[in-house]
């Protein structure tokens, strides 16, 4: 069978540290800060004040927006504050702060398991929508909206990725070969939501034990196929990953629906079995602690876990950190201290060494076209860059710098170790500035 | 908790290990083959030229970043890669001098007084030879037969002189190992193709511009030639074809970066070689074909400008 | 008084070079400076016509009507010009054939229309006199500076005189279009890199 796939990309070392380590529970802090916005859309209102005892799974954060999704305690035990705090995003955040009781006192809204058959499509998105469930590969975006596309658009089919292409993360991979039945329980409550007969999980030929765990487990699940993938990165980007399984390309500014897609990652078909298997909303999920670590591992981790907890529960440093990750190296946002709450849209977080992380000395472009080659988008990275440079929106739209999924390989391979990156957001201000200029 | 110093920078976070640096070492790398052909077959004298060449080069960039209060870059390799490429394209008779002269030129004229790294509109080796030949031709076509030294035509000058009696042309075999007159580091088919080898294998060169560049020469003088198939290895292997399509044409900064527009400028090279071999007054053409495909190197990019992922098309 | 004068010429002298600061005058200055004597003879010419012209259009100043005065200068260059053409035919014919058609082309020459425009038409007939000649002598020993370049490096030649040894080898590139640019190219670099500096200074 010929093996699916995109043009460009790149092939940065996998450095899978923690690809056969099972998943082991995280020590439970003795605070959660749990920020009022893990998702994209509006942020929530708090619900509890300063000095409330708070349960298990309550519900502390709200909005009455479409696009957003309710936040939930990770633990049990009293607010200790609510303000602001810095996130893994580099932005400070409002966060209510819980110290934690020990205790795991479920709330009374906790109801117990649920049975899928008896569920409408509706009842789904609700549950989805009441159990905070937002998209776990990293975007976050509000789970029940993904479930509810506009009624002109023509869903045909449902995309699991499970492809996880960023060095070093194991989170799905772990998920797929270790919680493989909640999993598939919630991508049928999915298929089932968006009314849809057939879903694809597209998987890396090389994501170690993956292909073996599934094929064991859908050979009797109905219209779920698993989609072997030539390992390249970034095949998990949404969009390479439709043109792969489907052929399809999904056009500019457009979003999946356009073509008859939605695409889910596989943890948060994992979460959204979990709250169908025992009523509690997300307040947990799988995340990676793995590079310059004494153990790197795999961790079941409450929202609202602080980075400096979960390196003393690998063990500390090995050497001398010089960079912090929160994501995969290749998009993730870089850290000043560890004092940050990770969060549900968090898969996990990196710590690189000097000799990895230290960019090196730049010199100018000497055009060698290995960024266009690299470019999944197809655009030509060192011509925006000039562009960038002078600030000429109309060169930057002509070249389509919005077309740009930041996906930094055009940045990795550049043998000049230009900042092709940085170039393309200041690009993309550039040209949107303008438009909202023009807008006005 | 101690103070940790933490990088903060936008992703990504690891880079390909790719350096500028390690490119342009490996060119010289990939030229030691052709480089030590040379010195067998034309002696100590071509080595000379290739190191006066080198330094002249390396010293004119030290020098004139440092006049110009610029950062001295000298440790790119690029200064290198373009002297040792011009002492290559000097015949071994040819003053010791030149040579200095030559990438004294090139560093300061070609590729400085345009921008630096990266923004010369020309190939300096090559545009440096150029004007060698326009400025001491008597000096740059004196070619002597390998380790014997007696003056020699080069295989293309006889071609062009007349409809030549298959005696007076050199075996093909001989033209494929170097055994011929020429340029001290062109004449060695062999030893370039093995260069070549190793640096599209290493991913350094695009295989699409030498291929390109080859494959026309060849169709084309088969189609045009004497001979049929025998002109076509005749002209791939006779000048400086060979080098100026794995070495020359595939210089980063002179050609398109596209994928389509570099076959387009191979095509283009290996058109315009062939036209200016049969049908112009030079017996060579390697050195202005590439430099006239250079020129419009960056309207060939422009053009062939890939399709964005997603784009409609307007209708 | 004499400061302004004094002023005059030198700014025609340096501080506004026809070529290498106004950067007018090239298409001679590329074509006349592969030898040095070419140069200087068509620094001559282009003295005299520039002076006279000067003199004459600044006595018509007030008489030349506006709408037409570039026309008007055409013809008073031109009738100049003529005048030198003939002389150069007469006394030095062999001169007279190196320059060719560039004798004639001096009536389109920028710095004439140029100083004609913009100077001695504003101003009086001693003081456009001044300019004329400053700016006629920048002219000249811009071109004999370049040539110096074209022709010892070319030619090994000064003045047609042999200043470089036998066995110099010379650059032909020099003497031929190229090396017009890259000398004219370099000359100016080195030009603005040292007026900058003043200029930072």
């Amino acid at each position: 069978m010929r093996l699916k796939t995109f043009r460009g990309g790149i092939h940065p070392p996998k450095n899978k540290l923690t690809a056969l380590d099972a998943i082991r529970p995280m020590t439970i802090p003795q605070v959660v800060v749990i920020p009022l916005q893990q998702h994209v859309g509006a942020p929530c209102q708090p619900l509890v004040k300063v000095g409330d005892l708070v349960k298990m799974g309550q519900k502390i954060g709200e909005s009455k927006a479409f696009v957003s999704a309710p936040i939930h305690a990770s633990v049990s035990g009293k607010v200790k504050a609510i303000g602001l705090v810095d996130g893994a995003l580099g932005k400070k955040s409002m966060a209510i702060t819980i110290e934690n009781d020990y205790q795991d006192t479920p709330d009374e809204s906790v109801s117990g398991p649920k049975n899928l058959d008896n569920m409408t499509p509706e009842d789904i998105r609700n549950l989805v929508r009441e159990a905070g469930i937002v998209g776990l590969g990293g975007a976050g975006f509000p789970t029940s909206v993904k479930l509810s596309p506009p009624s002109d658009k023509n869903i045909e089919m449902l995309i699991m990725n499970g492809v996880e292409c960023e060095p070093y993360l194991t989170c799905d991979q772990r998920v797929i070969i270790e919680e493989t039945d909640t999993m598939i329980l919630g991508i049928r409550a999915m298929m089932k939501a968006l009314n849809v007969s057939h879903a694809y999980i597209g998987v890396k030929i090389t994501m170690e034990g993956a292909i073996e765990a599934l094929h064991e487990k859908i050979l009797n699940e109905k219209g779920i196929d698993v989609v072997p993938l030539v390992p390249k990165y970034p095949q998990g980007e949404e969009r390479q990953l439709i043109y792969a399984v489907t052929g399809r390309e999904v056009p500019s500014g457009g979003l999946p629906h356009d073509v008859g897609v939605v695409v889910a990652n596989v943890a948060t078909a994992w979460a959204i079995g979990r709250t169908l298997q025992t009523g509690m909303p997300l307040v947990e999920r799988i995340m990676t602690v793995s590079g310059a670590v004494q153990n790197p591992s795999n961790f079941t981790v409450r929202v609202g876990t602080k980075i400096e907890d979960m390196i003393n529960a690998v063990g500390g440093y090995s050497g001398t950190p010089a960079s912090i990750i929160v994501g995969g190296p290749l998009t993730g946002f870089a850290q000043f201290h560890t004092n940050i709450p990770l969060t549900k849209q968090n898969n996990g977080f990196v710590v690189l060494t000097k000799e990895q992380a230290e960019p090196g000395e730049m010199t100018d472009c000497i055009h060698c076209g290995l960024c266009v080659q690299a470019c999944p988008c197809r655009l030509v990275p060192h011509q925006l860059v000039k562009y960038a440079k002078n600030g000429d929106t109309t060169g930057l739209e002509q070249y389509s710098v919005l077309n740009c999924r930041e996906c930094s390989s055009c940045a990795y391979v550049c043998p000049a170790k230009i900042p092709l990156l940085h170039y393309m957001r200041v690009g993309k201000n550039y040209v949107m500035a303008k438009r909202a200029e023009q807008k006005k | 908790m101690d103070e940790l110093k933490l990088i903060v920078q936008a992703p990504p976070h690891i880079r390909s290990p790719l350096t500028t640096k390690k490119i342009m070492f490996t060119v010289v790398l990939a030229l030691i083959p052709a480089a030590s052909a040379g010195v067998v077959f034309f002696g100590m004298r071509a080595l000379l030229h290739m190191v006066l060449s080198i330094a002249s080069a390396v010293i004119t960039e030290f020098v004139l970043q440092r006049l110009l209060r610029k950062k001295v870059t000298i440790s790119d390799g690029s200064a290198v890669l373009t002297g040792l490429l011009l002492g290559m394209n000097l015949p071994v008779t040819a003053p010791l001098w030149i040579g200095v002269v030559g990438s004294a030129f090139a560093i300061s004229i070609v590729k400085h007084a345009f921008g630096g790294l990266g923004q010369n509109f020309m190939n300096p080796a090559l545009a440096a030879r150029a004007m060698l030949m326009a400025a001491w031709p008597s000096q740059m076509v004196q070619w002597v037969t390998p380790l014997d030294a007696i003056a020699t035509a080069t295989p293309l000058a006889i071609a062009k002189a007349g409809i030549p009696d298959t005696a007076t042309l050199p075996l093909l075999w001989d033209m494929f190992i170097g055994f011929i007159g020429g340029s001290i580091g062109e004449t060695s088919a062999l030893a370039l193709l093995v260069g070549g080898i190793y640096l599209i294998y290493k991913e350094l060169i695009d295989y699409r511009i030498p291929l390109a560049y080859l494959g026309t020469v060849f169709i084309l003088a088969s189609v045009f030639g004497a001979d049929g198939l025998n002109s076509g290895i005749f002209h791939l292997l006779a000048g400086g074809v060979m080098i100026g399509a794995i070495f020359m044409a595939t210089d980063y900064v002179t050609s398109p970066s596209t994928a389509s527009g570099r076959w387009i400028y191979g095509i283009g090279c290996g058109l315009i070689t062939i036209m200016i071999r049969f049908w112009g007054s030079y017996p060579e053409g390697v050195s202005f074909s590439i430099l006239l495909m250079n020129i419009v190197a960056p309207l060939i990019e422009r053009f062939t400008v890939p399709r964005k992922f997603g784009e409609v098309k307007k209708k | 008084m004499n400061n302004k004068y004094l002023k005059t010429l030198t700014n025609g002298l340096v501080t506004e070079n026809p070529l290498f600061r106004l950067v007018l005058g090239t298409c001679p200055a590329l074509a006349v400076t592969s030898a040095v004597e070419n140069g200087f003879w068509m620094g001559v010419m282009v003295t005299f016509v520039l002076t006279c012209s000067n003199v004459l259009i600044s006595l018509l100043r007030k008489v030349i009507p506006a709408k037409i005065r570039i026309p008007c200068f055409i013809v008073i260059i031109a009738t100049f010009v003529t005048i030198v053409d003939l002389v150069m035919e007469a006394y030095l014919p062999a001169m007279h054939k190196t320059l060719g058609i560039f004798i004639p082309l001096i009536v389109v020459n920028c710095i004439i229309l140029a100083r004609a425009e913009s100077f001695a038409s504003k101003n009086a007939v001693a003081l456009s006199a001044v300019d004329g000649i400053g700016m006629g002598l920048g002219f000249m020993s811009a071109l004999m500076i370049v040539a110096t370049f074209r022709e010892i490096l070319g030619n090994g030649t000064f003045f047609g005189f042999h200043v470089m040894g036998e066995g110099f080898p010379v650059a032909k590139i020099m003497v031929q279009a190229p090396g017009a640019f890259l000398t004219l190219g370099l000359v100016l670099g080195a030009i603005n890199l040292v007026a900058n500096h003043k200029k930072a200074a």
